[in-house]
């Protein structure tokens, strides 16, 4: 049973990714409108005829689409992701250039996001003093109303140029990581906070937080010991899903703060129009977040004991997986 | 993943419901001052997007370079911008194209999603099973991303950049969708329909449709404000609106350049942004209270 169940998850995972790179090629060549046409009849920035000439001859543009479809396939198992249309130069160098930045960005932002939710969240449920608990409550919804690059922006002006702690023009030391993984780590938290907040009322709220406090335990030890550890596992899952998310927010937050890394890959990628590019990014992005969200799954009986596998077969409705809009309210 | 909240589920319904907390806690549906203040932004924002000259005479391109990056003052409210334009004219007439961009974001998004959770919830089987692996695959990739390669597909623009918003909302509505109708299709009053002879397309339409939809309805404005902080970030890229014509995301994109030399380029259309989508999301709360005291 559990290793039949580990094989339809794992299955269903992939054909999850698969699905994703056909739908996105579909959009991003069958679709009418050729990237590959349009970037060799862009009179702006002409292709060398002797180039466009071996461009033409990768993608087989003389081929039925399907026909296409499947040579880049059989190209991406051979790890060939194919050449950028703009530059010309490999998609997997491009790739793995600005990956290494972008990662570490998106890990200092997810601590970033974990410490924002962590500290708000418990504000919001434990606060002795109930306008700390009601404003902590308005601080998911202040951050999601802002888009990430005014938050990058007004950082920008505040210490950079205000305070002059960072510089602006720096993007290679360790301090100039800082306002970048702020900036990333408040626009993915707000999502995260909510959903923790959501799990330690509705843990604070069950029957044995009564048991546990008439046996004569503080509130701090209950809250510490019990609520924390039985309410905050949906935030956890958020929070491992958010790393796709955060790949993804690195666009604007490295157009904001002038890094070159994989948002800035992507960003100029959509500019000129640059489809394996943007495929190959998809095709990163949505592996991570279904990995990521396999790992979860499989973990969860590991973490919570009582969630039996047999329990997990999932629908789409699954709770705790991301979605564009958490509860917006302030009492939700 | 589903099971993560189940065995919290039933226990929360045995716990006494507590009195809300915070500042939803005055009068159950009785209008606060906040609430009405959310509702009059929303009625000035809707008069900006209907006729902006109401509110602000002004030409929004009319350049004047002699006044350029003039901070705030009586004839300039929100001082001016690199070209002497009106900072607060551009703002008012900028919200026709940032708002009218997020309604049909969340027209699309609507309409796809009910349509794919209608069908998958109500047909269920292999239908639901294969809408659900393309709800998955919709999620999987996050919303900024997949509305970037929607535009290098359809091309830049404010429209092309709402139509790619709205497929990437998709999923939310065709999540919601589909678990409001599993639940009110296996409801008893559908069962006595189905009894009495009513056909399939008649219970959709005359018995499930209308009790599923609340809950889904009850989404827009939520998306609605998310779509204008996304349709911003598409705009600010590159990617959405073109200059000159104002937009709220251009204005600020344009106005990062004077970051230290007219801050109120940056921050008046910013400010716009955070507070409609603030009061997008109150409207949200209150529309909740509202159905949940009527219901």
């Amino acid at each position: 049973m559990r290793s039949r169940y580990l094989v339809t998850r794992i299955l269903q995972a992939v054909l999850v990714v698969a699905i994703t790179y056909l739908l996105t090629y579909w959009v991003l060549f069958a679709l009418p409108g050729d990237p590959v046409a349009n970037r060799l009849d862009n009179p702006q920035n002409p292709v060398p005829p002797g180039q466009a000439k071996a461009i033409l001859e990768y993608y087989n543009l003389d081929q039925p689409a399907l026909l296409q479809f499947l040579i880049t396939v059989g190209r991406l198992l051979q790890g060939d992701l194919g050449y950028s249309l703009g530059t010309g130069r490999a998609v997997s160098d491009m790739l793995l250039q600005g990956l290494g930045s972008t990662l570490l960005l998106a890990l200092a932002a997810l601590v970033v996001a974990a410490v924002i939710a962590t500290g708000v969240g418990l504000l919001a449920v434990f606060a002795p003093w109930g306008p700390v608990r009601s404003l902590a409550r308005l601080v998911p919804t202040l951050s999601l109303a802002t888009p990430s690059f005014l938050i990058g922006l007004l950082l920008l002006q505040i210490f950079s140029y205000q305070l002059g702690w960072v510089s602006s023009l720096d993007t290679e030391s360790l301090t100039s990581l800082l306002l970048p993984a702020l900036t990333l780590g408040i626009a993915a938290s707000p999502s995260i906070t909510q959903v923790l907040i959501q799990g330690l009322t509705e843990a604070n709220g069950r029957p044995f937080v009564r048991v546990l406090r008439s046996r004569g335990l503080s509130h701090r030890a209950i809250a510490a010991r019990h609520v924390v550890r039985n309410g905050s596992i949906p935030a956890l899952t958020l929070l491992a899903l958010t790393i796709a998310d955060l790949l993804a927010g690195s666009v604007i937050v490295e157009s904001v703060f002038h890094r070159a890394g994989l948002g800035y890959v992507t960003e100029q990628a959509v500019r000129s129009q640059d489809g394996p590019i943007v495929l190959a990014v998809v095709l990163l992005v949505s592996s991570l977040y279904s990995l990521v969200n396999l790992a979860t799954d499989l973990l969860y009986p590991v973490i919570d004991p009582r969630i039996s596998i047999t329990e997990s077969r999932l629908g789409a409705g699954a709770p705790a997986s991301r979605s564009a809009q958490p509860a917006l309210t302030e009492g939700a | 993943m589903t099971s993560i909240l189940s065995p919290a589920t039933p226990a929360s319904r045995r716990t006494p419901p507590r009195a809300p907390r915070g500042l939803a806690s005055h009068g159950s549906a009785s209008l606060g001052i906040v609430d009405i203040a959310a509702m009059l932004l929303l009625a000035l924002l809707v008069i900006a997007v209907l006729a902006p000259a109401l509110l602000a005479p002004g030409d929004p391109l009319g350049t004047a370079t002699a006044q350029a990056l003039e901070g705030p003052s009586l004839t300039h409210w929100l001082g001016t911008d690199y070209l002497g334009r009106d900072v607060y004219t551009r703002i008012v007439h900028g919200a026709r194209t940032s708002l009218s961009a997020s309604a049909v974001a969340v027209a699309v998004g609507l309409a796809g999603g009910l349509a794919l959770g209608i069908v998958s919830g109500y047909l269920g089987g292999w239908v639901d099973a294969v809408v659900s692996r393309l709800i998955d695959v919709l999620l999987s990739v996050p919303g900024l991303l997949l509305s970037m390669v929607i535009i290098v597909a359809l091309g830049f623009g404010a429209i092309n950049a709402a139509i790619a918003v709205g497929i990437s909302s998709i999923a939310s509505f065709a999540r919601v969708t589909r678990a409001e109708v599993l639940t009110v299709r296996t409801s008893s009053y559908v069962e006595a329909a189905q009894h009495q002879g009513s056909s399939r397309p008649r219970t959709l339409i005359h018995h499930i449709l209308p009790n599923a939809v609340g809950p889904v309805a009850s989404l827009i404005p939520l998306q609605f404000g998310g779509s204008i902080v996304w349709i911003s970030s598409l705009s600010f890229l590159g990617f959405g609106a073109v200059p000159p014509h104002p937009e709220w995301g251009l204005l600020v994109a344009e106005g990062r350049q004077y970051l230290l030399s007219a801050p109120w380029l940056l921050l008046a259309p910013g400010a716009v942004i955070v507070i409609t989508v603030l009061a997008a999301s109150h409207l949200q709360g209150v529309l909740g209270r509202l159905r949940r005291t009527t219901a």
